[in-house]
């Protein structure tokens, strides 16, 4: 299904930046491994093809030599000098693998094979069919320049690298394609948030208006508790309502900053959701001295009514919410639920919601963290379960 | 009396002053063709390495037979094969370690 992207949904989620980057460490991973295999066969492949072409000029050198073994074998031991040749070294062992005479530069023989690299030098192990002098084995040894190994490299180092550029590319691609379902269940979510929040307004309103209104002085004492249960669910709708209505509509808008008495606005608030609070019992321990800070006040509120409601949802019944505020710092603590400490790192993620039993949408403090991201002010949480949460907001 | 029993002394003295290999191999191939050194050569040629080498040398010797020997069809056609060797295990051993020490080629190249 296609669905219009909304500018919210553009940046990544935590727990999809953790998929993410699971999904491209084990891509790379593999990349790099599949990389190294393939450069190990091209290696081995290449070292085989010049140890092909040196078996040619390897094997005439061994021929001759053996030609000359032959002559020093029915002259010995009239003649006991071993035939010497510029071109190449070479050393003779018997069947036992004795050395019989050697002017080998390295004397690391493999005998079971045939052409090999040795520490810069290259071997040819020729097997006499007739053992002249003794000898079962000949050994020619020439001088490896290094050259081969040096264009192998360059190769591997080159080749390697542009393979690995068009893995990543094909990578990206592919987390984008792994990505798109997640995405677009969220840009449809936002979209039916957003068309049912346009209905949500005026009977909103106003059921609200009409609680103000009405004349409690005249209302008998069980309409009168009636009445606060609505308050108190239009309330929380009313609540949900703006975080959603900020969510989609507002953030968009143009920010009218302004220097706010933080005090006031705590005091206003707390007030606001007395009610609430008091529908479980929660009291409120305040401990406020004179701040400001400079912000748009809607975006501020949005900050406080979701500390403070999420405080009272996921409070005790009976317990304490303790709101501290100093010069530069403002601390919201509840005595509830808690969170468990592997999933805070997930609290501000759009949509999560770690209690089911609670209602919400679970976009709350992903909206606070939204704009203390916006206004730099930083966010620190501190929960333990069945203890409470502690938030500090610090500017 | 006594000119008899100092040529005896000297008789016996000679005889053990000889090594093994002495007593036992040179007395009969002095009178061969072929020196024992190039017959080692052909031993060489035929088994490669020592342990090799002795033990063809001593399974000919024990068992001597015209299609193991390692010499030419002419010379055997003309000297014939040796008679097999009575030499006591000890002794033969001895002799064949000599040989071979001899004629080895081991740091005799240069």
């Amino acid at each position: 299904m296609l669905v219009s992207k909304n500018k919210a949904t553009n940046s990544l989620l935590k727990s999809e930046k953790k998929s993410l980057l699971r999904f491209l460490t084990l891509y790379v991973a593999m990349v790099i491994f599949m990389i190294t295999l393939l450069s190990l066969f091209y290696y081995q492949n290449q070292e085989k093809l010049m140890l092909s072409d040196q078996r040619a000029s390897l094997a005439k050198y061994a021929y001759i030599q053996t030609k000359r073994l032959k002559v020093l074998h029915y002259f010995f031991d009239e003649r006991t000098t071993y035939p010497r040749d510029p071109r190449f070294r070479s050393a003779i062992y018997d069947i036992e693998l004795m050395k019989i005479f050697s002017l080998l530069g390295d004397e690391s023989i493999r005998f079971d094979e045939e052409i090999y690299i040795t520490n810069k030098h290259i071997h040819f192990v020729k097997t006499l069919d007739t053992y002249y002098l003794g000898t079962k084995y000949l050994i020619i040894e020439v001088e490896d320049d290094g050259v081969w190994r040096e264009e192998i490299w360059k190769h591997i180092l080159v080749y390697g690298f542009i393979a690995f550029l068009l893995f990543m590319l094909f990578g990206l691609f592919l987390a984008k394609l792994f990505l798109r379902p997640m995405r677009n269940s969220i840009m449809l979510l936002d979209r039916f948030i957003k068309d049912t929040t346009h209905e949500l307004n005026t009977p909103l309103s106003a059921i609200l208006a009409n609680i103000e209104m009405m004349d409690t002085d005249v209302m008998v004492e069980k309409n009168k508790k009636k009445l606060n249960r609505i308050n108190i669910a239009a309330k929380t709708v009313s609540t949900l309502y703006k975080d959603l209505t900020y969510l989609t509509l507002e953030q968009e808008s143009e920010n009218e900053d302004e220097e706010i008495a933080v005090k006031s606005v705590l005091e206003n608030r707390v007030e606001y959701f007395d009610i609430l609070a008091k529908s479980k019992n929660i009291t409120f321990v305040l401990s406020l001295q004179h701040a400001t800070i400079f912000m748009d006040k809607r975006k501020f509120i949005r900050v406080i009514d979701n500390l403070i409601s999420n405080a009272i949802k996921y409070n005790k019944r009976g317990g304490v919410i303790e709101i501290v505020l100093n010069e530069s710092s403002l601390t919201v603590s509840d005595t509830g639920i808690g969170i468990a400490e592997d999933k805070i790192p997930f609290i501000f993620d759009r949509y999560m919601r770690f209690n089911q039993s609670e209602g919400g949408f679970g976009v709350g403090l992903s909206i606070v963290k939204k704009i203390v991201d916006e206004y730099n002010i930083q966010i620190e949480v501190e929960s333990k379960e069945g203890k409470g949460t502690k938030m500090v907001l610090i500017w | 009396m006594v000119k008899k029993t100092v040529l005896f002394v000297i008789l016996v003295t000679g005889l053990f002053s000889q090594d093994a290999y002495e007593r036992n191999c040179v007395e009969c191939h002095k009178d061969l063709p072929t020196t024992l050194q190039q017959m080692f050569k052909e031993y060489l040629q035929m088994y490669s390495g020592e342990e090799n080498v002795k033990a063809g040398l001593k399974h000919y010797l024990r068992y001597p037979s015209k299609s193991i020997s390692v010499m030419s069809e002419l010379f055997i056609n003309s000297y014939g094969i040796k008679k097999k060797s009575t030499l006591s295990e000890q002794e033969l051993n001895e002799s064949i370690n000599i040989y071979w020490d001899k004629f080895k080629v081991f740091d005799k190249l240069k």
